[in-house]
């Protein structure tokens, strides 16, 4: 339990610090709210004014102090550029952007297991090679080609899908679900061959070790040996893969959802950022360290699980 | 009677990378009846291992089968469709194959094991009895995970799972190169036990005579892929007629033949130890108040098993590791738990440590001579005269590890040691990875460079046999601790602690006659 | 491994050679050779097909894609080049370092790591190139300093596995020094290792700059960027195939082969 809870604390010493750091470093940049509100029309009495009235005057730890304390009590602060509650304009581009991450995970990770499961122990597979290739190709190609040539492929030569999600961001589920599968598959093309690779990598070694061996020279079955004895020993860095793609999809599908116009949080940060609306971009960048800091803690739990030797220790 | 097991001209080739072939059997013919008792013995290289795994029709990657037939209980191993080989694996022909406990999945417990090799309605009845037959007892076995149990019990363990669907036939691979000399008689005994009680036959491959001479009625000798004597165990260790194995048998080191002459005199010390004690993870402690002078020109064996400090003992002389208390000093009274960067080089280079893995002690990178003189400074001519000093010639300058054998190896590492000067040398179970006679020619050289250059040395090893021929005085370590040290006759011939007298009545049994 | 699937990688590796050396040699000689200028517009051939006077035809400004094409790479070629150098040598050092200082020091280079992990990547990418403009000065370091962690972490591991072995340990008793055990002993032995992660790195980071471009952040027209060409492509793509195709060939073709270097399969 000691390790556990020394990994935990480190989780929420680094998002705390690193929230801090993000506070102070998104603060540094030039701009800020009133100047993003007033654009290139600014004149200083107007911008004078605004700060007054946001209390942007303040020194930069007591809004620090002022931010974090609203933050605790679930107010993410004010967005003086859209003219609206922070947390308004965020948490239905994370419902969004979540809603996508777990289609594409589920189009991506249940199979690359399997896949690799199944090339790791078959290498000479025909179809196995072609699926390896493939996933090769689609991990290696920027998102944007990928998106680019499936939308070539299922919007214009078959359209099957629509190409460009016209839906508001805070649109029902239901409105929501038609247009997903192309972003959808987009990123999990994009996934699929991280997980699968390692899953394979792992099979590749661990079909050799000697007590997989030891257990078919004893009788045991095929499929028995397969699931049973390789499968949980090569699982433990297809877990860390998994989460870091997890985390990935839930924080940096940036350029996906622009070229598919997804009302996510990567879009909204785009937007974000070109109108250096840094009340927004700050929590997007919490969310982001913080989904990556808590998909590794959660790995490293899986892991432990998996196998005895490490549940001990813990 | 029945022949469980015959190989008709077996030939096995290793095809490398550049499509090199080399022979690993040649033209093996062999026979073996049912419940017959099977001893081969050879060194690396010779083949033992392939042969005892493609009586099961298993070969290494790398290897194919060029010609030949091996049929096991009537089936032609080689030929037939994989899945009914895999069916013969439990019920017909069991393989134990060689592994430093890593043959049980580490994820799964051992009731799980059973299950997985007995179907899953199996009851626990039937486990505990076949667990009992391998001589362990109790239900606590069930629920743990392989690093729960120890090296021998997880030997036993395998053993049980071999034996639970009765195989008429058992493969043993080396079933006690991974353990320590107490647990691997005891393993011997119920391997032999087991024997008795269900009748299979079994062959059993290892490098030491020892082993084979205890389980086994007949034996074969195999050298180069080919067997070179077959015959009653009792007659070939008495009376081999191949010159093979006559060097196989000189080689084995016995307890009361001395490569030189144990020294009594008292000479000055070299390097003074007192009290000395390593903590590891936060409480175990590796040594615990250890304290033991080194004259000069004397050679000090330290014999234990694994765990039981002889390794971190000599780490802690040559300072890689740091103690946590007590003394260490040399001849001058320089403090050597000074850390290694800070020493002055006249220090540094009076201890010197040669190491057990051959294979890890040059690196891989570079040739003999660089190796050599890389940190020593030393010129061609010095680096011959130490090649030449462990017996190899000027041809090794350009070779690299990769291009060389285990002993060759070791001879090397030995010599890089020599280059700088060293008053005392420590050796780490410098022997143990090479074959018998590999080992004795090692062991010979190294007496005759100590008788030489007047080196002290400070040797560890597990063999109490082997530390004998060349020590002057023993220590023997148990759990950290020095349960006895002596003269080397007094230790041998009046061991006072038990564990001390154990170990020199399994040494003096080793070789049953 | 038999000598069919031997002759097939092979024949893959030459492929992979050749695509590099196209890639490095027109980078290098772009601006040497014959071409109409990169930012030209024939107003009267706009969105048109190959032809003679233009091989790959027209963007939907009349520019010649051909042009574009191959001057396209030299962007994020140089910001690449730049960036893997600087995250190698600081990925390296700071990854042998750890191993080589152990305990605290290790312990805190290690948390540290781990930290620069965490970070996420490209919208701190984003916000640099949007605050602090298209400088490839300013972007080079930045993408070096976050891609060193990866680097860091291969080099830490892999010298850590060395330290233990023997021969270290002889090398420290006969006198060598930590930079000694560094460069003579560990890296002739894990170089390669590390350089897969360092060419791994490589195509991450000519992703990442692609990304920016094509998300309007990193090159700005009428540079001649792959990622910003298809970018401005993407409308017209029913129109002329060609000018979405012809970059994406020429981006896809780097990155796959750089990839196909590095995996030993």
């Amino acid at each position: 339990m000691k390790n556990l809870t020394r990994r935990a604390l480190f989780t929420f010493g680094a998002f705390a610090s690193l929230a801090v750091l993000s506070f102070l470093g998104i603060d540094a940049l030039p701009g800020d709210g009133c100047t993003a509100l007033h654009g290139r029309f600014a004149t200083p009495a107007k911008i004078a004014e605004c700060r007054e009235e946001h209390r942007l005057n303040d020194s930069v730890v007591v809004r620090l102090g002022n931010w974090a304390n609203d933050a605790v009590h679930g107010d993410l602060g004010y967005s003086i550029k859209r003219d609206d509650q922070v947390a308004q304009i965020v948490l239905p581009r994370i419902r969004n952007t979540a809603m996508l991450a777990v289609v594409a995970g589920l189009m991506a990770f249940p199979s690359a297991i399997v896949a690799g499961l199944l090339i790791g122990r078959y290498p000479q597979s025909r179809v196995g090679r072609i699926i390896n290739t493939l996933g090769l190709v689609a991990m290696t190609l920027p998102e944007f080609v990928i998106a680019t040539i499936l939308w070539l492929v299922f919007s214009i030569w078959i359209p099957i899908f629509p190409g460009v999600t016209v839906v508001p961001s805070n649109a029902t589920i239901l409105e929501l679900l038609p247009h997903i599968w192309m972003p959808a598959l987009t990123l999990a093309a994009v996934v699929f061959a991280h997980s699968m690779r390692t899953m394979k990598a792992g099979v590749t070694t661990v079909k050799l070790m000697p007590f997989v061996e030891s257990a078919r020279l004893r009788g045991t079955g095929e499929r028995v040996t397969l699931l049973r004895h390789i499968l949980p020993a090569a699982l433990p860095p297809v877990v860390n893969t998994i989460a870091v793609d997890a985390a990935w999809l839930l924080t940096g599908t940036f350029v996906t959802e622009a070229v598919f116009n997804y009302r996510g949080l990567g879009r909204l940060a785009i937007d974000a950022i070109s109108d250096r609306d840094t009340a927004v971009i700050l929590p997007i960048v919490l969310f982001g360290l913080g989904v990556y800091l808590t998909m590794s803690l959660i790995a490293d739990m899986l892991v432990r699980l998996l196998d005895p030797r490490l549940r001990q220790r813990s | 009677m029945n022949t469980i097991l015959q190989f008709d001209q077996v030939c096995v080739e290793a095809r490398d990378r550049h499509r090199d072939m080399t022979p690993i059997l040649q033209s093996v013919n062999l026979r073996v009846e049912m419940g017959e008792k099977l001893g081969i013995v050879g060194g690396s290289g010779s083949g033992k291992s392939t042969l005892l795994r493609i009586a099961a029709g298993v070969l290494s990657p790398g290897l194919h089968h060029t010609s030949g037939k091996v049929s096991t209980a009537g089936v032609n191993m080689l030929a037939v469709d994989p899945k009914v080989r895999q069916q013969m694996y439990g019920s017909t022909v069991a393989l134990v194959a060689q592994s430093l406990g890593e043959a049980l999945t580490s994820h799964l417990t051992i009731r799980a094991h059973f299950h997985d090799t007995l179907g899953h309605d199996v009851n626990d009845e039937t486990i505990l009895s076949s667990l009992g037959d391998a001589g362990l007892d109790g239900v606590k076995y069930l629920q743990r995970f392989p690093h729960q149990i120890s090296g021998g019990e997880r030997q036993r363990i395998l053993l049980a799972l071999a034996l639970v669907r009765s195989p008429s036939l058992l493969l043993l691979d080396e079933p006690t190169s991974a353990l320590d000399v107490g647990t691997a008689a005891d393993v011997l005994a119920t391997i032999i036990k087991l024997q008795e009680l269900r009748g299979f036959a079994l062959i059993c491959v290892s490098h030491d005579l020892g082993v084979v001479g205890r389980v086994s009625d007949q034996v074969v000798v195999m050298n180069r892929g080919q067997i070179v004597e077959h015959g009653l165990t009792e007659r070939v260790l008495a009376t081999p007629s191949d010159s093979y194995t006559q060097s196989l048998l000189a080689s084995i080191p016995r307890l009361h033949v001395r490569m030189r002459t144990p020294q009594l005199s008292v000479q000055p010390p070299v390097v003074i130890v007192h009290e000395l004690t390593v903590i590891r993870n936060g409480s175990t402690r590796a040594l615990d108040s250890v304290s033991l002078k080194v004259g000069k020109g004397e050679v000090v064996g330290v014999i234990g098993e694994s765990g039981s400090g002889k390794s971190t003992l000599l780490s802690v002389i040559s300072g890689l590791v740091s103690s946590s208390s007590g003394s260490i000093h040399n001849g001058n009274g320089f403090d050597l738990s000074t850390p290694l960067r800070n020493r002055p080089h006249a220090v540094l280079s009076e201890i010197q440590m040669v190491f057990q893995n051959p294979d890890d002690s040059l690196n891989p990178v570079r040739t003999v001579e660089q190796s050599m003189s890389r940190y020593t400074n030393a010129n061609r001519d010095e680096v011959l005269v130490a090649l030449d000093a462990v017996e190899l010639s000027a041809q090794f300058l350009t070779r690299r590890p990769s291009e060389m054998s285990g002993g060759e190896k070791q001879r090397v590492a030995v010599a890089r040691a020599l280059l700088m000067h060293p008053q005392l040398l420590l050796l780490d179970e410098v022997t143990s990875a090479l074959d018998v006679t590999v080992q004795a020619s090692v062991v010979k050289m190294l007496a005759s460079l100590q008788a030489a250059s007047g080196m002290s040395m400070v040797m560890v090893s597990h063999d109490i046999a082997l530390i004998a021929s060349l020590a002057d005085k023993l220590i023997v370590l148990r759990n950290g601790k020095v349960v006895e040290q002596g003269s080397v006759d007094a230790v041998i011939n009046s061991p006072i602690d038990p564990y001390t007298q154990h170990l020199v009545n399994l040494a003096a049994t080793a070789i049953r006659k | 491994m038999n000598s069919s699937s031997q002759r097939r990688l092979i024949r893959i590796r030459i492929i992979v050679y050749c695509v590099l050396g196209f890639h490095a040699i027109v980078a290098l000689i772009a601006p040497l050779l014959p071409l109409t200028p990169t930012d030209e517009q024939d107003s009267g051939a706009m969105l048109q097909g190959f032809s003679a006077t233009h091989w790959l035809g027209t963007d939907a400004l009349g520019r010649d894609i051909l042009s574009r094409v191959l001057h396209g790479g030299r962007p994020s070629l140089i910001i690449a080049v730049l960036a893997t150098l600087l995250s190698a040598i600081i990925g390296v050092a700071l990854g042998s370092l750890a191993a080589l200082a152990g305990s605290w020091i290790d312990e805190a280079l290690a948390r540290f790591i781990d930290f620069l992990l965490a970070v996420p990547t490209l919208i701190l990418l984003l916000l640099i190139a949007s605050f602090f403009g298209h400088d490839p000065f300013i972007l080079s370091v930045t993408l070096g300093l976050m891609y060193a962690a990866p680097i860091a972490r291969v080099a830490r591991g892999s010298t850590q596995v060395l330290l233990a072995r023997d021969f270290v340990r002889v090398a420290r008793l006969q006198g060598g020094s930590g930079i000694n055990l560094v460069f003579g002993e560990v890296l002739p032995n894990v170089w390669r290792v590390v350089l897969t992660e360092i060419a791994m790195q490589f195509t991450w980071i000519i992703l990442a700059f692609s990304s920016l471009s094509f998300l309007g952040l990193g090159a700005s027209p009428p540079t001649p960027e792959w990622g910003l060409m298809i970018a401005e492509a993407r409308s017209y793509m029913t129109i002329n195939p060609l000018s979405v195709i012809a970059p994406i060939v020429m981006l896809g073709s780097l990155v796959l082969a750089v990839q196909a270097l590095v995996d030993r399969e």
